[in-house]
C-alpha cells in the first residue's frame, strides 16, 4: 500500500516535470540567455502583416544595449541604422524563424531611421521605424 | 513451365521496342528558358529539355524574394523583383527532377515547386517496364502453379 | 501446406519478443507504458508551446509544425506503422489527462472507472466516423502545415475533447471511434505490422473462465481498448497499451515478431468501413503529392484558400476523389473480377475482400510520398530543435544550419523501388485474398487478373506522379 502510494506521488511529480516543469525551464532558460545587458525586442514583420514592432526605441548615449529582432515573419527581413553605419553581420538577412541580435553603444544623440534591408514586400519601403539616443 | 518463360521473355521483350524508340535523342541544343516565380507556383510549371542540353534559367521574381533550387543537379539562384536570377547547366541526367523554391517566400513556401524534365525519361520507361513484367510475372507463377 | 508470405515466410512464423526475459519484465511493470507517455508528454508541451508562440510565422522554421508533421509523420509512416503496428498509441500522450480522469490517478489501477462511464452506441462501432473526421481533417492540410498556430490548435481541441468525452464515454472510446483523426488508418495500416500482440497458448485461454484481461484485476485495468486480448485477430484495435500483460494469471500474453501483412488475410470483421478508409487513405496520398509537391499553381491556391470559391472546389473534388472516385474506378475492376472468376460470389464480400489489397499499396504509397519531404526538408529540424521557440536560442549549436537537400538525386530511386515492392506485397496479398474468397482455385486465378491489373495500373500512376 505505502509503495503504491510513493509510486502515484512520483508519477504526479513526473508528468508536473514533463508540463509546467517544461514550459518553467524554457522561460528560466530564456532569461539566463539573454540576462544581463538591456535587451530591447523588436519583431519583425511585413509592414501589411503589421510592420516593426515596437517602432520607436528609445536609447541613452554611453549605455550598451542589445537589439534582438525576431522575425515572426513569412519572409525575410533584414535590420539597420544606416546613419550609424549598424548593420548585421553577414548576409544581413533574418530567415523567419530566426532572430538577428545587435549589441552597440550609442554614441551619439538624435534621431535615427532604423529600416528593413531585404526586400519583403511591395510596401518594403515603409517598413521602418525611429531609433531615439538621449543624453543621460 | 518451359512455355510459360518463354512467353515471359517474349512479352518483356516486346515491351522493351516502344521504349527503344520512344528513348531516341535529340541533337543537344542550346536552351534559354523564363521562369517567373510568383507566389507559390513557377510560370511554367515544368520545363522540358533534352539530354545534353545547355540549358540558362532566368528567373524573374514579381512579389517577394524567391529562389529556385534544382533536385539532383545541385545548383540554385534567387530573384528579388526588378533583380533576376540566373544559373546554366548542361542536362545530362536524364528523368524528372523538381525545382523548389529556397527562399522562405510566404506559408506554402516548401510547396512552391516546379518540374525540370530531361528527356528521354529512361527511368519511367524502365520503372514501367518493370512493373508491367512483374505483372505478367505473377499471373504467369499463379497459372503455373495450378497444375503442379 | 501452409502459405507463406512473398514465397518466403510462411504465414504463421512466430518470433516471440517477450520470451526475453528482461524484455518481459520491462512490460509487465506498470512503469510501462507511463514512462514513455510523460516523456512523449514533454515534447508535445515544447511542440504546443512553440505552435502557440509561433502564431501565423513560417512552418518551416517552426517546431511545432516540422515535429508533428515531418518527425512525427514519417516516423509514424516509414517506422512505427509498419515495424510496430500501433505503438504510437501506447505512447501517445494526448489522451492521457482522460484517461487519468477515468483512473483517478497515474499509474494506481481502479477497476471502477471515475466518469458517466457510458457505452458507445453499436452502429457506431466501425471507423465511419473516424474515415469522416480523417478527410474532415484533411481539408485543413493547407494551414495546419503552414501556420503553427493551426497545429496548436488541432491538438489542443485533441486534448480537450479527449478530457470531455473520456468523462462521458467508458475507456478509450474516444481513441477508437471518436476523437482520433489518424486512429482509422493506424489501425487498418497496423494489419501491415511486423509486431503483434496475441495470446501465447490459445488453449490456456480457453480453460480460464475468470478472464482477467476482459475484465480486469487489481494487477491491471480491463482492457481499455475493449477487446478481447485472448482472441485479437487483428492488429486493428489493439492499442498496445499493455494492460492485459499485467492482468494475465497466467502470463499468457506475448508480443510476436511475424512476416508482414498477415493480417490481411485474416477474414474476420472485415467491412466495407475499411475498404472506405483504404480508399481514403490512397486518395488522400494522391492529393496531399499534388498539393505539397505538384506543379500546379492554383491547386495551392485553393488549398491554401486565397479564394472562398477556390478553397469550396478544393473540399468538393478532394471529397468526390476519396469517397466516389476511387471506389468507383476499383468497383469495375471488381466487377471485372466476379465475371471471369464466378458470379455466384456476393459483388459486397468480393468488393470488401480486395479492397485489403489496398492496404498496403496505401502504405505504401505514403512511405513514397514521405520520401519527398524526407531528403528535401528534414534540414530544418537542425534548426528548430537549436532554436524551438524563435527566441534566439542556440542549444546545439545549429540553429543556423541552413536549409540542405539531400540526396535529391537519388529519391526518385527511393521511391521507385519502395513502389514496385509495394506492388510485389499486394499482388501476393491480392491472390491470397482471392483464394480465400472464390472457392475453387481456377476461379481465383481467373478472378485475380482484374485486381492485379489494378494494382498494377495503381503503381504506374504512382510512379508516373511521384517521378515522371
Amino acid at each position: 500500500m505505502e509503495k503504491k502510494q510513493l509510486m502515484e506521488i512520483i508519477a504526479g511529480i513526473l508528468v508536473l516535470l514533463a508540463t509546467v516543469g517544461t514550459i518553467g525551464a524554457a522561460l528560466l532558460y530564456d532569461e539566463h540567455l539573454w540576462g544581463g545587458l538591456r535587451t530591447i525586442e523588436l519583431t519583425a514583420q511585413a509592414p501589411e502583416r503589421g510592420n516593426w514592432n515596437i517602432q520607436e526605441i528609445h536609447l541613452v548615449r554611453g549605455e550598451p544595449v542589445r537589439i534582438k529582432i525576431r522575425n515572426i515573419d513569412t519572409v525575410s527581413h533584414g535590420f539597420a541604422i544606416p546613419e550609424l553605419g549598424i548593420s548585421l553581420n553577414g548576409t544581413g538577412e533574418i530567415k523567419p524563424g530566426n532572430v538577428g541580435v545587435i549589441e552597440f553603444t550609442p554614441d551619439k544623440t538624435g534621431d535615427f531611421l532604423f529600416t528593413c534591408t531585404t526586400w519583403c514586400s511591395t510596401q518594403h519601403m515603409q517598413m521602418t521605424g525611429r531609433i531615439i539616443i538621449s543624453e543621460k | 513451365m518451359k512455355n510459360s518463360m518463354k512467353i515471359l521473355i517474349m512479352v518483356l521483350v516486346l515491351l522493351a521496342i516502344p521504349i527503344v524508340i520512344l528513348a531516341q535523342t535529340e541533337e543537344p541544343k542550346e536552351k534559354v528558358i523564363t521562369i517567373n516565380a510568383q507566389q507559390f507556383s513557377y510560370t511554367p510549371g515544368t520545363v522540358e529539355v533534352n539530354r545534353g542540353d545547355r540549358v540558362t534559367i532566368r528567373l524573374i521574381s514579381t512579389d517577394v524574394h524567391h529562389g529556385l533550387y534544382i533536385d539532383g543537379y545541385e545548383v540554385s539562384t534567387d530573384a528579388r523583383p526588378g533583380q533576376d536570377g540566373s544559373l546554366t547547366f548542361v542536362a545530362n541526367n536524364t528523368g524528372k527532377f523538381v525545382m523548389r523554391c529556397s527562399v522562405t517566400c510566404g506559408p506554402f513556401h516548401p510547396y512552391m515547386i516546379g518540374y525540370l524534365k530531361v528527356k528521354p525519361d529512361y527511368r519511367l520507361f524502365g520503372s514501367i517496364w518493370l512493373a508491367v513484367g512483374i505483372f505478367i510475372g505473377s499471373i504467369l507463377l499463379v497459372i503455373r502453379r495450378q497444375k503442379p | 501446406m501452409t502459405e507463406k508470405i512473398l514465397g518466403l515466410i510462411p504465414v504463421d512464423w512466430r518470433f516471440e519478443l517477450t520470451s526475453l526475459p528482461y524484455v518481459r519484465k520491462i512490460i509487465k511493470s506498470r512503469w510501462m507504458p507511463f514512462l514513455p507517455i510523460v516523456l512523449n508528454l514533454s515534447v508535445f508541451t515544447i511542440i504546443l508551446m512553440a505552435g502557440f508562440v509561433g502564431g501565423v510565422s513560417a512552418g518551416n522554421y517552426n517546431f511545432g509544425i516540422m515535429f508533428v508533421w515531418i518527425v512525427w509523420w514519417l516516423l509514424l509512416m516509414m517506422v512505427m506503422v509498419p515495424f510496430f503496428s500501433r505503438i504510437w498509441c501506447m505512447i501517445c500522450p494526448l489522451p492521457a489527462f482522460g484517461e487519468w480522469l477515468q483512473r483517478l490517478g497515474f499509474m494506481k489501477v481502479r477497476n471502477k472507472l471515475f466518469g458517466l462511464n457510458k457505452k458507445w452506441p453499436k452502429a457506431l462501432k466501425n471507423m465511419w466516423l473516424v474515415n469522416f473526421l480523417f478527410l474532415g481533417t484533411t481539408y485543413t492540410t493547407g494551414f495546419l502545415t503552414t501556420r503553427p498556430i493551426a497545429t496548436f490548435i488541432l491538438l489542443m481541441s485533441i486534448i480537450i475533447g479527449s478530457i470531455v468525452l473520456m468523462a462521458v464515454f467508458e475507456k478509450r472510446n474516444f481513441c477508437k471511434y471518436i476523437g482520433c483523426p489518424v486512429g482509422g488508418f493506424l489501425g487498418l495500416y497496423s494489419n501491415m505490422a511486423v509486431t503483434e500482440i496475441r495470446a501465447k497458448d490459445p488453449q490456456i485461454c480457453k480453460d480460464h473462465k475468470h478472464k482477467d484481461c476482459v475484465i480486469g484485476n487489481e494487477k491491471g485495468h480491463a482492457c481499455p481498448w475493449m477487446i478481447l486480448p485472448f482472441d485479437i485477430g487483428r492488429n486493428t484495435y489493439c492499442g498496445m497499451c499493455l494492460e492485459c500483460f499485467k492482468t494475465c494469471p497466467y502470463d499468457n500474453m506475448a508480443i510476436n515478431l511475424r512476416p508482414p501483412a498477415t493480417d490481411l488475410l485474416v477474414d474476420k470483421n472485415r467491412g466495407l468501413d475499411e475498404a472506405w478508409k483504404a480508399f481514403i487513405m490512397l486518395g488522400i496520398a494522391i492529393f496531399f503529392f499534388l498539393i505539397m509537391q505538384g506543379n500546379m499553381g492554383f491547386l495551392k491556391d485553393w488549398a491554401n484558400a486565397k479564394t472562398t470559391e477556390g478553397y469550396l472546389t478544393f473540399v468538393v473534388l478532394h471529397s468526390i476523389f476519396n469517397l466516389l472516385l476511387i471506389p468507383g474506378v476499383f468497383f469495375v475492376f471488381v466487377y471485372a473480377s466476379r465475371t471471369l472468376g464466378n458470379k455466384e460470389i456476393p459483388l459486397k464480400k468480393l468488393f470488401t475482400n480486395f479492397s485489403y489489397t489496398l492496404v498496403p499499396m496505401g502504405l505504401i504509397a505514403w512511405i513514397a510520398f514521405s520520401f519527398g519531404i524526407l531528403f528535401p526538408n528534414s534540414s530544418y529540424v537542425l534548426h528548430v530543435i537549436s532554436d524551438p521557440f524563435a527566441w534566439g536560442w542556440d542549444l546545439f549549436g545549429t540553429a543556423h544550419f541552413p536549409w540542405t537537400p539531400f540526396l535529391t538525386g537519388v529519391m526518385p530511386y527511393f521511391q521507385i523501388g519502395t513502389l514496385l515492392f509495394g506492388l510485389v506485397l499486394s499482388l501476393d496479398i491480392g491472390f491470397k485474398i482471392s483464394k480465400q474468397t472464390f472457392q475453387k482455385r481456377d476461379e481465383a486465378v481467373r478472378g485475380f487478373i482484374p485486381i492485379a491489373a489494378f494494382l498494377t495500373a495503381v503503381t504506374i500512376f504512382l510512379i508516373w506522379l511521384f517521378t515522371g
